[in-house]
């Protein structure tokens, strides 16, 4: 009798489709492209402002949250990558195919976790220094100066971007198992992080100030950050906690996705 | 070898399968024969482990089927030939599916020669006609070299000619010793594919056998021609059996044996001069079998 074939061979399986399809490789360019393009935009106009800012705008400057700007485009980029891996599956019905192949569905959730992840990280993480080193060619010699990696809070702030990037990604894989259409999944998640700080900001401004800071961009913002807070003085969680509610946030809804997938008719 | 348990899958309100048991074995071409919305793709994609049954269970070789280290090298199956995505092309599609189950990659090259498309291997498998991906779902379902397949309405879509190699392909495959289990709502379909045929109805189990056990089984008619037939018919009906009255020649008598026609009409007195048993067709068999279910499927609910 053969033996099973195992985690590694589902991840190789699912490389191969990740791989193999349009949406997820130009998903990922994108992603690529919008950290490293936006963070330059952003980083020009910042830099052409310098001089006309007032010592309190300037005080409150946080020249690597301009660098890694673009992060706050991207990650729409990753969450719809994150939920088509599996609500294409659920689209096209190949889940069936799949989960014929792979009926240990815990297996098959970790494989496409793996890949996922992986590649956010990857990519994720030559997008951040990429554009880390464009914000310090920007700033070089402006009183915005980007202090080089070797500082401990600089090189933290780059690769906390790609950590972020990539955990949302898994936010919105987590999406798409719970709800299994891309429309749906891709509509929540841009809701979830779009509407609701709208929503937030119709609130009284004390509970804003608390609130805020949950939000998911507001939490990345929170990881790059060198100054404590945000530009406008929003108070927001230190690095570790801010990583630590992100992942829980994700934990959460990988976890619900991943107790339905086992419930649930393919 | 396949066996299905008092296997029972309710959704919602509608029971789609309904305690329904039954083996395949291998060797033999199996059709698994119902109408419209019977259940058969239902209880296929239990075999599968896609859905879970409410009650009962499948087993493939004596396993559950997440029970199956490698299930591609176990069990090849064809459900939905759509069933892939539009955008990746049919050899990364048989590739992803080979890699997770151990399955060497030189095997891809292989299927894919075996149902013709090496050509378009490198085409989306969204761009294929319907028999196309008919034949990209069969390569799927031979990687494993599995000795049980399951075809679900697998000449769906297919011209005569991809018919005819389809029915040699699952003779071959019998024939090696492979379980092979294909559903059709068509008699007429299993008749000239299938040695053994289940068939169901509204998710129950209504009959099993060759064809032509069914059709021996099938009430058939005898045509009579006698002296008398006025009074035949009436000891006839009397008997009792139903009796169609064609002209004066003759009749067409049912729920009799001509054996027992013909006993009857000796101690009678009766001279008998024609008693000629005719068999139902296929497909009157198969309609008389599942009548109640197709009632029920059309007045309840439209269905696929
Ligand atoms: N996922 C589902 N949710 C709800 N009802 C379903 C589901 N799948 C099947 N059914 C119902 O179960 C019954 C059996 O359907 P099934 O598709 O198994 O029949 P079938 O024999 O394959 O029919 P066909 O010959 O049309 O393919 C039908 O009444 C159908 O509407
Ligand atoms: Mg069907």
């Amino acid at each position: 009798m053969a033996h099973s074939p195992g985690l590694l061979a589902v991840v190789r399986s699912e490389w191969i489709k990740f791989r193999s399809v349009r949406s997820t490789v130009i998903g990922t360019l994108i992603m690529l492209i919008l950290t490293i393009g936006i963070g330059l935009l952003i980083g020009l106009a910042v830099k052409g402002h310098l001089a006309s800012m007032n010592p309190v705008e300037r005080a409150s400057l946080d020249p690597i949250q301009v660098a890694t700007g673009g992060i706050l485009f991207a990650q729409f980029a990753v969450g719809v990558i994150g939920a088509l891996v599996i609500t294409a599956e659920f689209s096209s019905t190949s889940i069936r195919t799949t989960l014929a192949a792979v009926p240990n569905r815990l297996q098959l959730i970790t494989a496409k976790g793996i890949v996922l992840s992986s590649v956010l990280f990857v990519v994720g993480e030559i997008a951040c220094f990429i554009a880390y080193f464009d914000g310090a060619l920007i700033f070089h010699g402006t009183i915005a100066a980007l202090p080089p990696l070797t500082q401990g809070r600089i090189l933290q702030a780059v690769v906390l971007g790609g950590v972020y990037l990539t955990l949302m990604g898994l936010f919105g894989f987590g999406l798409g198992l719970i709800l299994r259409q891309s429309a749906g999944s891709i509509s929540t998640y841009t809701s979830l992080l779009l509407i609701l700080p709208i929503l937030v900001f119709l609130l009284p401004s004390s509970w804003q100030n608390t609130i805020t800071r949950y939000e998911p961009s507001v939490l990345g913002q929170a990881m790059r950050s060198t100054t404590g807070v945000l530009r406008g003085g929003t108070p927001v969680f230190s690095t570790w906690a801010s990583v630590a509610i992100l992942v829980a946030y994700c934990v959460v809804v990988m976890g619900a996705g991943v107790v339905l997938m086992q419930r649930r008719d393919a | 070898m396949i066996s299905v348990e008092h296997l029972t899958k309710r959704f919602k309100d509608t029971v789609a399968v309904d305690d329904l048991s039954f083996e395949v074995k291998p060797g033999l071409i199996t059709g698994f024969l119902g109408p419209n919305g019977s259940g058969k793709s239902t209880t296929m994609r239990l075999i599968l482990g896609l859905d879970q049954p409410t009650k009962g269970r499948t087993l493939v070789n004596g396993k559950p089927y997440h029970a199956l280290a490698a299930p591609l090298r176990e069990v090849g199956a064809l459900l939905d030939a759509k069933a892939v995505h539009p955008g990746r092309s049919a050899r990364n599609h048989l590739l992803a599916l080979a890699v997770s189950n151990g399955i060497a990659t030189s095997r891809v090259d292989e299927v894919l020669d075996f149902v013709g498309l090496s050509s378009v291997a490198k085409k989306k498998a969204g761009s294929f006609s319907l028999g196309m991906s008919q034949r990209l779902g069969i390569a799927g379902a031979l990687l494993g070299d599995p000795p049980v397949l399951l075809f679900d309405e697998p000449v769906n879509g297919l011209d005569p000619e991809g018919i005819r190699w389809i029915r040699e392909f699952f003779r071959k495959l019998a024939d090696e010793g492979r379980t092979v289990l294909v559903s059709s709502h068509l008699m007429s379909e299993m008749a000239v594919t299938a040695d053994q045929i289940i068939v169901i109805g509204r998710g129950k189990f209504i009959t099993s056998g060759s064809v032509d056990e069914l059709t021996k089984n099938a009430a058939g008619t005898v045509l009579v021609r006698s002296t008398n037939n006025a009074k035949l018919s009436a000891i006839l009906k009397d008997a009792p059996a139903s009796v169609n009255e064609i002209n004066d020649e003759g009749m067409r008598v049912s729920g009799l044996t001509a054996e027992k026609i013909g006993d009857l009409a000796f101690s009678a007195g009766i001279a008998v001069h024609e008693l000629t048993p005719e068999r139902a067709s296929l497909e009157e068999v198969f309609m008389d079998l599942t009548h109640d279910s197709v009632e029920y499927t059309q007045s309840e609910k439209g269905t696929n």
